[in-house]
């Protein structure tokens, strides 16, 4: 066996660490770019070492300095790697950004784009020419942070891409930020986490222990990099230990979920994360023709994370793909969030998550207990033991500590912890006390082994992505027809796809059918307008919802009772 | 032109009573058709041809028109 990777304490930056891999290993597999249908675009660390010196280069001529904030809009492209990279070297720091999908509306895409301008302090934009006439306005208006709006895909050998004779220095120190990340969302109020380079390193030296990364590891996602789960785990840490990263598509991806298998199989990769859904929709999509010569015998670790596991989804994986040499050992679990720069707790590299059959009704009551003959169960999947680094405490309403086996609040504290959400200290006071992070997820911990069940959260969390309720009710307030404010967004458990899906309850007082079914489809238009599938839309007439002791309407007390008293609206 | 038995398919599939496909019409016009839906209606339209496509044609398939085409190109090989 090949002796674990030691942590390179001596590096102080991302960019110091990159460039002793190009120096140790030039030849060595960087990243490698993969496309359906065509051969793979591969950076050797010599070659994207080069290319990222000459893009700092560029970005230091178009005005980029130590400290200034560079968001990346950019689809799935060779470049954008070493372009990455040059920021760092040039001592400025990446935040990457959703390329937008079709669905959103070009006006959302753009208030979306400009609140984070504003929230976050933006200095550059750096997107592709598609997007210019609806992201150039961010640059000009006189309260916007925005210096310039670059194409850096336009630049070239020829042109604005110098040569860099000698290698630059990023200037800044250890403890300086190194990348901003965001929450999800679309309305520009998203959480910005800035990250420092002494967090970063930290966290993936002590991660990598977790996992027993080997020098012969190979990452393989098809995770996005504006998620943490994708830039730290799927890119910074291999690119920290010096191992190759496979960059596929997230778009090809899910439409043809086949790539990764074939992927996997094809250049060798040794470890992935996936979020929940991946499994079953892997499982149910994926056709037994399309897996003729693939093996995943290979395969040291998949690891799920950033959805909540559900063991169901992982039998039904290894059923499906344990004929292709896939071995139950290698599905593993993680908790993790952005705010502890990744990940909290993982399961052990040879063993697959414990899972504990709880009573429903102890669960409900804040205790695990295993469940007497013929009572609900719910089946929980461990996410693993807490990794070096972190602390975790389960806590009750009070903060007070919970022994083993009683549900609570899941608190943090880590030696990777971000210092806050950027410009938000009132957002940073309600999660952050005395150096422990309020997770607003419930769990409880069993055996030394954390179980994740709930949120006090209303997020949604469809396929791995957060979504905010107020946002999606804030979407169907103003469709016409809906009585403004009287709307609730929910998820729903949905079994089959591994995942919730959105559940609408918004009051009206239509009650012709051909008018319900033209509301039904406005709403959900609403939805696709802010990249949202809303699945199911309840009706109700006015002053049906439940109002909290806030006075709003209570996401949870109109969830119960629209599933005993609704049915959800026909199609439109 | 989007064939009847086509439109009817992706209709049933996403679950919606009525609307207008045209060659120009691409899935994120139609309510929901987002990327998870996608897989699954593909396989609905090849069990309703007894076709499959390969993943590179999934991948490329810009609108309706190019799965009209793609359909049509199937069903031609295979007779």
């Amino acid at each position: 066996m090949t002796p674990s990777i030691p942590p390179h304490s001596s590096h102080t930056t991302l960019w110091e660490r990159w460039v002793s891999h190009a120096q140790r290993n030039p030849d060595g597999q960087a990243v490698i770019h993969y496309v359906a249908g065509e051969t793979p675009r591969v950076w050797s660390w010599q070659a994207i070492i080069e290319r990222a010196a000459r893009y700092a280069a560029a970005l230091k001529q178009a005005g980029v300095r130590p400290g200034h904030v560079c968001a990346t809009v950019l689809r799935h492209h060779p470049e954008f790697y070493p372009l990455y990279m040059g920021i760092e070297a040039a001592g400025a720091i990446p935040a990457v950004l959703a390329y937008p999908n079709a669905r959103l509306h070009p006006d959302k895409f753009r208030d979306g784009l400009a609140g984070i301008a504003r929230n976050s302090g933006l200095d550059f934009i750096l997107t592709q020419r598609e997007l210019e006439e609806n992201v150039r306005p961010l640059a000009t208006g006189s309260a916007s942070s925005v210096r310039d709006i670059l194409f850096p895909l336009d630049w070239n050998d020829e042109g604005n891409l110098p040569p860099a004779p000698t290698l630059p220095h990023p200037n800044v120190d250890a403890s300086a930020p190194c990348l901003l990340q965001h929450s999800s969302g679309t309305t520009g109020l998203q959480k910005a986490i800035m990250l420092s380079h002494a967090a970063v390193l930290e966290h993936v030296t002590r991660y990598g222990h977790a996992i027993a990364l080997t020098e012969s590891d190979r990452v393989i996602s098809w995770l996005p990099l504006y998620h943490d789960m994708g830039l730290i785990a799927a890119f910074h840490l291999p690119l920290a230990f010096g191992i190759p990263t496979i960059q596929i598509d997230p778009f090809e991806w899910v439409m043809a979920p086949v790539l990764l298998l074939d992927a996997i199989a094809s250049e060798k990769a040794t470890l992935s994360w996936l979020p929940n859904f991946a499994y079953n929709l892997m499982a149910d999509r994926i056709r037994d023709e399309d897996l003729e010569g693939i093996r995943l015998d290979g395969l040291r670790m998949l690891i799920n994370c950033s959805e909540p596991i559900r063991a169901a989804s992982h039998e039904k994986f290894l059923r499906r793909f344990a004929p292709l040499g896939l071995r139950a050992s290698a599905l593993g679990g993680c908790y993790a969030m952005a705010e502890t720069t990744f990940a909290v707790t993982q399961t052990h590299a040879d063993s697959a998550p414990a899972v504990l059959d709880a009573s429903r009704s102890a669960l409900a009551a804040g205790r695990f207990e295993a469940p007497s003959p013929g009572e609900s169960v719910m089946r929980c999947a461990s996410s693993g033991a807490v990794i070096s680094g972190c602390e975790v405490r389960v806590a009750d309403e009070h903060g007070l500590d919970l022994p083993e086996n009683k549900v609570g609040e899941i608190f943090i504290r880590s030696v990777s912890m971000f210092g806050g959400y950027r410009n938000n200290p009132e957002k940073t006071a309600q999660v952050l006390k005395d150096g422990w992070y309020a997770s607003g997820d419930y769990g409880f911990s069993h055996n030394s082994q954390l179980y994740v069940i709930g949120r006090k959260k209303d997020i949604i969390i469809v396929a791995g992505k957060n979504l905010y309720p107020e946002d999606i009710e804030d979407a169907v307030g103003h469709v016409d027809g809906v009585i403004p404010g009287r709307v609730v967004a929910f998820g729903s458990e949905d079994d089959s796809a591994g995942t919730e899906q959105v559940c609408i309850v918004a009051e009206t007082s239509r009650d012709q059918a051909p008018q319900r079914k033209a509301l039904r489809r406005a709403i959900v238009e609403a939805g696709m307008a802010i990249d949202v599938t809303i699945a199911r839309v309840y009706l109700a007439p006015p002053r049906w919802l439940i109002k909290s002791s806030s006075g709003k309407p209570s996401r949870s007390a109109n969830r119960d009772r629209a599933a005993s008293e609704l049915k959800p609206e026909g199609t439109a | 032109m989007i064939s009847e038995r086509l439109r009817k398919v992706i209709l049933t599939d996403l679950k919606l009573e009525d609307m207008e496909l045209t060659d120009s019409t691409t899935a994120p016009q139609v309510p929901g058709w987002d990327s998870l839906a996608h897989v699954g209606l593909i396989a609905a339209i090849e069990k309703e041809y007894g076709i499959r496509f390969k993943t590179l044609e999934i991948i490329r398939l810009k609108n309706v028109g190019d799965l009209q085409a793609a359909v049509d190109k199937k069903t031609a090989e295979r007779r």
